[in-house]
C-alpha cells in the first residue's frame, strides 16, 4: 500500500482514468501566474456583468452621464468623488472605464470565436483533405499572412465609419453597437491566417496516427473523421491560441480606436484615450486610467494563455 | 536548385501576389467613399461643378477598372501619382518620410536585439531560475502594455514633467533643443529619437525575448542535445557548442519579421510622437482618404515584407545545411 502512495498524481491519474482535461486542469492549478490571470479575468467579467450597478454615472449618451459638468466639475483631477477624474466634456472617467469593460469583453470573445472558427475550418479541411484543396487554401492563407494587416484594418474601419449607418443593431433584443461589430469582423478576418497554419500542422501529424487510420479502415467518411476525431484533438491547441487571440484583439481594438478609426457611438477604452489626447497636458488622467485598464485586461488574458500553454503542452505532459 | 534560379522563381511568384493585394486595396479604397466630397465638406462656397472639375482633374470620374489599369501602368513605371492634398508627388512624400521611419526603426530593432538576445538565451539556459522568472515576467508585462499608453506615459513623465526630452517631431527646427547647454544639429536629432526609440524598443524587446527563449528551449529539448549529454560531454560544451549554434534559426526568423514589418509596425508610435514618418502619414492619409498616398505606402510595405520573407528563407538555406531550397 505504501508504495502505491508514493506518487499522489499518478495514483489520481489511474483512479480517474486521467482524462486529458483533468490532467491539464491539475497542471494549470499549479501555475501560479496562470491562476492569478484567471482571477483577473473573472474580476473583469464580474465588472462587465455588473457595470450599471458599480458605475456611479450612466453611460453616454444618457444626459446624466454629463452630471459632473453641470456641477461645475469638468476636467477635474482624481478625487474621492471621481476616482479617475473627469473629462473636459464633464463625464466621470471611472464610470466610463467601468462601462467600457462590456465592450472589451465583447471584442475579446467575439473576435476569438470568429477567428478560431475560420482558423479551425481552414486548418482541418486543408490538412485533412490535402492535395489541391490544401494547395488552394494555403495560397489564400499566405495572402492573408503577407497583407500589412494593421493598415488594411485602418482602411476598412474608416470605410465603415464614413458610411454612417445605424449606430446599433437589434439582435435578439440586445442593442449591439454596429461600428464596433464591424471592427470585430475586420479584426477577425485579418487574424486567422497564422492560426490556420498551426492547426493544419497539427492535423497533418494526426492524420498519420493509428486511430485515424483505424477510423478510415472502418469506413468512416471524411466529414465524420474531421468532426469526431480530428476536431476534438485540436481543441487543446485551439484553447491556447484562442486565449492569446483575446489579448491581441483587445490590444488591436484599443489601438484602432485610439488612432481615430473607432466606432463613434461606443465609448471603448481606446476611444476614451483618443478623446483625451488633445488635452494631454491638462487632463493626463483621461489617458492613464483607460490605458491601465487595457493593460490589465490584456495581461490577464496573456497570463491565462501562458498558463494554459504550459498545462496543455504535450511535450511536458505527466 | 541554384540560388539564382530560386530567387528568380520566387520573384515571379511575387508578381501575382503584389497585383492581388493592390487590387484588393484599390477596391476597398473606392468602396470607402468620395475623397473630393470629404476634402471639400468644410467649404460652404464650393459648387457641385467645381467639385466635378476636381474629380475630373484627378481622374476619379473614370470607371474603376480603367483607373486601376492607369494606376498599375504608373506603378510599373515607378510613379505613384500625386497626393489629393496639396498635389505633391507621392514618390517625393514617401522618399522624405522613408528615412525618418527607417532611422527610428533601426534604432529600436538594434537596441531590442542587444537586450533580447542575451536575456532570451540566458533565460532559456537557466529555465526556472530566478533570472528566468524575472525576465519572463517583465516580458509578459511588455507584451501586454499598449504601445500608445507607454508612449503617453513617457511623454507625461520625461517631457511634460521633467522636461528632459522633446515630446514630438524628429527635428527641433527652427529652435534646436538644448542638450547640456549646447545647440547642435546632430545632438538635436539624437535627443528627438530618445522617447519614440525607447517606446518602440520596449514594445518589441518583450516579443523578441519570448520568441528567442521559446526557440532556445525548443533546441534544448532536441534528441541530439540529449545524446550529447548522455555521452558525457560537459554541460558547458553541450550548451555553447551544440545548443547555441542551432538557436540561430529562431534568430533569423525574428530578424526577418522585424525588418519586414519595419515600416508597417510604426503607425501608433509615430502618431503618438508626431514623428514625420510613413506610419503617421498612412494614418493621416487613411483618415482623409488620400487614395494615391494610401496605395503608395501600402505597396511599399507589401514589397518590403515580401523581400524580407525571401531573404529570410534564403538565409535559412545558407546557414542551416539541413534546410534545402526547392
Amino acid at each position: 500500500m505504501v508504495s502505491l502512495r508514493r506518487n499522489k498524481n499518478s495514483e489520481k491519474n489511474m483512479r480517474r482514468g486521467a482524462s486529458q482535461w483533468a490532467v491539464a486542469w491539475r497542471r494549470f492549478k499549479r501555475h501560479k501566474s496562470g491562476l492569478f490571470g484567471l482571477g483577473m479575468v473573472i474580476v473583469l467579467l464580474a465588472i462587465a456583468a455588473l457595470n450599471s450597478v458599480i458605475a456611479p454615472y450612466p453611460a453616454r449618451p444618457a444626459p446624466d452621464a454629463f452630471k459632473p459638468l453641470y456641477e461645475g466639475e469638468a476636467a477635474q483631477p482624481p478625487s474621492w468623488k471621481h476616482p479617475f477624474g473627469t473629462t473636459v466634456m464633464g463625464t466621470d472617467v471611472y464610470s466610463e472605464v467601468i462601462h467600457g469593460t462590456v465592450y472589451t469583453v465583447y471584442v475579446a470573445v467575439a473576435v476569438t470565436l470568429i477567428t478560431m472558427l475560420i482558423a479551425i475550418s481552414v486548418g482541418i479541411v486543408s490538412g485533412f483533405m490535402g492535395r489541391y484543396v490544401d494547395e488552394a487554401l494555403m495560397r489564400l492563407t499566405e495572402i492573408f499572412l503577407v497583407f500589412p494587416s494593421l493598415l488594411f484594418i485602418l482602411v476598412f474601419a474608416r470605410l465603415y465609419q464614413l458610411r454612417n449607418p445605424d449606430p446599433f443593431w437589434n439582435i435578439l433584443g440586445i442593442n449591439v453597437p454596429a461600428g464596433l461589430t464591424m471592427i470585430v469582423i475586420i479584426l477577425s478576418v485579418f487574424s486567422w491566417a497564422s492560426y490556420a497554419r498551426v492547426i493544419r500542422g497539427e492535423v497533418l501529424r494526426m492524420k498519420e496516427t493509428e486511430y485515424i487510420q483505424a477510423a478510415k479502415a472502418l469506413g468512416a467518411n471524411s466529414r465524420w473523421i474531421m468532426l469526431r476525431h480530428i476536431f476534438p484533438n485540436t481543441l487543446s491547441q485551439v484553447i491556447v491560441l484562442g486565449t492569446l487571440t483575446m489579448a491581441t484583439a483587445v490590444l488591436l481594438e484599443a489601438a484602432v480606436s485610439f488612432l481615430g478609426f473607432g466606432d463613434p457611438n461606443t465609448i471603448t477604452w481606446g476611444r476614451l484615450m483618443e478623446e483625451g489626447l488633445q488635452d494631454l497636458s491638462t487632463v493626463w488622467w483621461v489617458e492613464m486610467f483607460p490605458g491601465l485598464a487595457v493593460f490589465l485586461s490584456v495581461l490577464a488574458f496573456n497570463l491565462v494563455g501562458d498558463g494554459l500553454s504550459d498545462a496543455l503542452n504535450p511535450r511536458l505532459r505527466e | 536548385m541554384g540560388f539564382g534560379k530560386y530567387i528568380a522563381r520566387r520573384a515571379i511568384y511575387m508578381v501575382p501576389l503584389i497585383i492581388g493585394i493592390s487590387i484588393v486595396a484599390f477596391l476597398v479604397m473606392y468602396a470607402a467613399g468620395d475623397p473630393i466630397q470629404l476634402a471639400t465638406a468644410g467649404n460652404p462656397s464650393i459648387t457641385e461643378a467645381q467639385r466635378n472639375a476636381l474629380r475630373e482633374y484627378y481622374g476619379l470620374n473614370d470607371p474603376i477598372p480603367m483607373q486601376y489599369v492607369r494606376w498599375l501602368d504608373h506603378f510599373v513605371h515607378g510613379d505613384f501619382g500625386k497626393s489629393l492634398y496639396g498635389g505633391r508627388p507621392v514618390n517625393e512624400i514617401i522618399s522624405t518620410l522613408f528615412w525618418e521611419t527607417i532611422k527610428l526603426q533601426l534604432v529600436a530593432i538594434s537596441l531590442s536585439f542587444i537586450i533580447a538576445l542575451p536575456a532570451g538565451i540566458y533565460s532559456a539556459l537557466k529555465q526556472r531560475s530566478a533570472t528566468d522568472y524575472t525576465v519572463t515576467s517583465i516580458a509578459i508585462f511588455g507584451i501586454s502594455a499598449p504601445v500608445f499608453w507607454m508612449g503617453i506615459t513617457m511623454i507625461l513623465i520625461f517631457s511634460f514633467q521633467l522636461g528632459w526630452f522633446p515630446s514630438a517631431g524628429a527635428h527641433g527646427a527652427p529652435t534646436l533643443w538644448t542638450v547640456f547647454g549646447i545647440k547642435n544639429d546632430t545632438l538635436d536629432e539624437l535627443i528627438h529619437l530618445v522617447l519614440p526609440g525607447e517606446v518602440l524598443t520596449l514594445a518589441s524587446v518583450a516579443y523578441d525575448v519570448r520568441l528567442l527563449r521559446a526557440g532556445m528551449l525548443d533546441v534544448l529539448r532536441q534528441d541530439y542535445i540529449m545524446a550529447a549529454r548522455a555521452s558525457g560531454i560537459s554541460e558547458r560544451k553541450v550548451l555553447y557548442k551544440y545548443a547555441l549554434k542551432n538557436a540561430i534559426t529562431p534568430l533569423i526568423t525574428l530578424l526577418g519579421i522585424s525588418i519586414g514589418s519595419m515600416i508597417a509596425g510604426a503607425p501608433i508610435t509615430e502618431t503618438v510622437f508626431s514623428w514625420p514618418g510613413l506610419g503617421r502619414a498612412y494614418v493621416a492619409a487613411t483618415l482623409r482618404l488620400d487614395f494615391p498616398l494610401i496605395m503608395g505606402i501600402t505597396m511599399i510595405i507589401t514589397i518590403m515584407i515580401l523581400i524580407a520573407n525571401l531573404v529570410t528563407d534564403l538565409s535559412y538555406a545558407w546557414i542551416d545545411p539541413r534546410i534545402t531550397i526547392e
